[in-house]
């Protein structure tokens, strides 16, 4: 159901989301057109991303579809601006960087290291897989689903710079 | 075909220093092999040279071959500049190639607008530290942390992206610089665990080194090795790789230093 308080959440989350793909964007020394692009495009992935996960899409999946999603707007974006479309690509993928999985999964690791009850050490290896399988299939699925439309679409994106 | 380079071609050396300068401020500002490829065999192919060309981490190694001559041909080897990305110069040097394929530019102009596209000044260094750590305090918002946790992790990106941006500027090795600085950014935001600030510390020790991701390169690894390109894509990604571990280690380090990891 769509009700006003996950519209509200929704919101909230894509400007968050905007503002983290503007920091990182900048870092990368883009124009001014392409930080724009890429704050909306970033906007949009995660809140999408949000409301796959709300349906109860899991993770690794509703991102993959994000980043596809990505993937082929940016291409789109990067004709009408003639701009590659790894410019602003990455920015808007990285609010959807699993960063609290990996922490979690260094962070059990660490524990496991240290701990020598055998029973406590079980609950860590859990942990350990399962927020590193989280993290490795995340990344995997934002890498390989934003460069999947670059390689269905070598000419064009390719092309993009070109103006006559 | 081409028609104003008849009276004015260029020496086979000077194609060769030109296309080579190039594809060294390509792969240095962080575009992928694929694309330094194309944009550099475009423009030989403008001059009437064919190109071969190998991209390596630290070099750049060119073949170019005169199509009217075969005999003709010169090997270039260029070592690169450090990885800086500057996505400006990636797209304006790739408007530049089409640009000298379409308008059959002439060595002269080619050379003229490729020493203006490199003489672009980067954003300041201000307010890219600025804008970082908003960034980063609004990612500590992206995974639910209270406004307290996202303050910490503002504090603490200002003072290790400083830290970043200080080492990097007098050459101290990459690898130590991002060590120390996700060290300081970690003693800062651990302050919340010490000092029970707010009500989700972890979510602000968790985030506050997320400003080091080494998007780009990881990237560009992954589009490389699914391009054939496999060499330069692993090179890439051990070098991505090795970056993450050293954030990983500096972390930890204040981690272990404050005793947290015995909560």
């Amino acid at each position: 159901m769509i009700t006003l308080e996950l519209i509200k959440l929704m919101i909230i989350d894509g400007v968050m989301a905007a503002i983290t793909a503007i920091g990182f964007a900048i870092s990368s020394n883009p124009s001014r057109k392409a930080i724009l692009i890429s704050a909306l495009l970033a906007a949009f992935g995660h809140g999408f991303r949000f409301v796959l996960m709300q349906y109860g899409l899991e993770i690794s999946m509703s991102t993959f579809i994000v980043a596809s999603c990505i993937g082929l707007l940016s291409i789109l974006f990067a004709r009408i601006i003639h701009c590659p479309a790894e410019v602003f690509s990455f920015p808007s993928l990285l609010p959807m960087i699993p960063g609290l999985f990996a922490y979690r999964t260094v962070m059990s690791l660490i524990k496991f290291m240290q701990n020598t009850n055998a029973v406590k050490n079980q609950g860590f290896i859990i942990d350990f897989f399962h927020n590193g399988m989280t993290t490795l299939f995340v990344l995997l699925a934002l890498v390989i689903g934003v460069s999947l439309p670059i390689l269905l679409f070598p000419k064009t994106s390719f092309s993009v710079t070109r103006r006559y | 075909m081409i028609s104003n380079l008849d009276n004015n071609l260029p020496s086979i050396e000077q194609t060769a220093d030109l296309l080579s300068d190039i594809a060294c401020e390509l792969m240095s500002s962080g575009a992928h092999t694929m694309r330094i490829l194309q944009n550099a065999s475009r423009m030989a192919e403008n001059f009437g040279y064919h190109l071969d060309l190998t991209v390596f981490q630290l070099s750049v190694i060119i073949t170019i071959t005169d199509k009217d001559d075969p005999t003709r041909r010169l090997t270039l080897n260029k070592k690169t500049k450090p990885l800086l990305i500057n996505f400006t110069f990636v797209s304006d040097l790739s408007a530049l190639s089409w640009d000298t394929y379409d308008k059959h530019l002439g060595y002269e102009e080619v050379k003229q607008r490729f020493h203006e596209i490199i003489a672009q000044k980067r954003t300041s260094r201000w307010v890219i530290l600025m804008l970082v750590s908003f960034a980063n305090a609004s990612f500590c918002g992206l995974f639910k942390g209270d406004f307290i946790a996202m303050e910490l992790v503002f504090l603490a990106t200002l003072a290790g992206f400083f830290v970043r941006q200080e080492m990097l500027l007098r050459h101290v090795n990459v690898l130590v610089t991002y060590t120390t600085s996700a060290f300081i950014a970690g003693i800062i935001a651990g302050m919340g665990y010490v000092f029970h600030w707010g009500n989700t510390p972890e979510i602000a020790l968790a985030s506050c080194v997320l400003y080091h991701t080494p998007g780009v390169p990881l990237i560009n690894s992954v589009l490389d090795i699914i391009e054939g390109h496999v060499l330069t894509g692993i090179a890439r990604l051990v070098n991505a790789s090795s970056l993450i571990a050293c954030t990983a280690l500096g972390l930890f380090t204040a981690l272990i230093l404050l005793g947290l990891d015995k909560l």
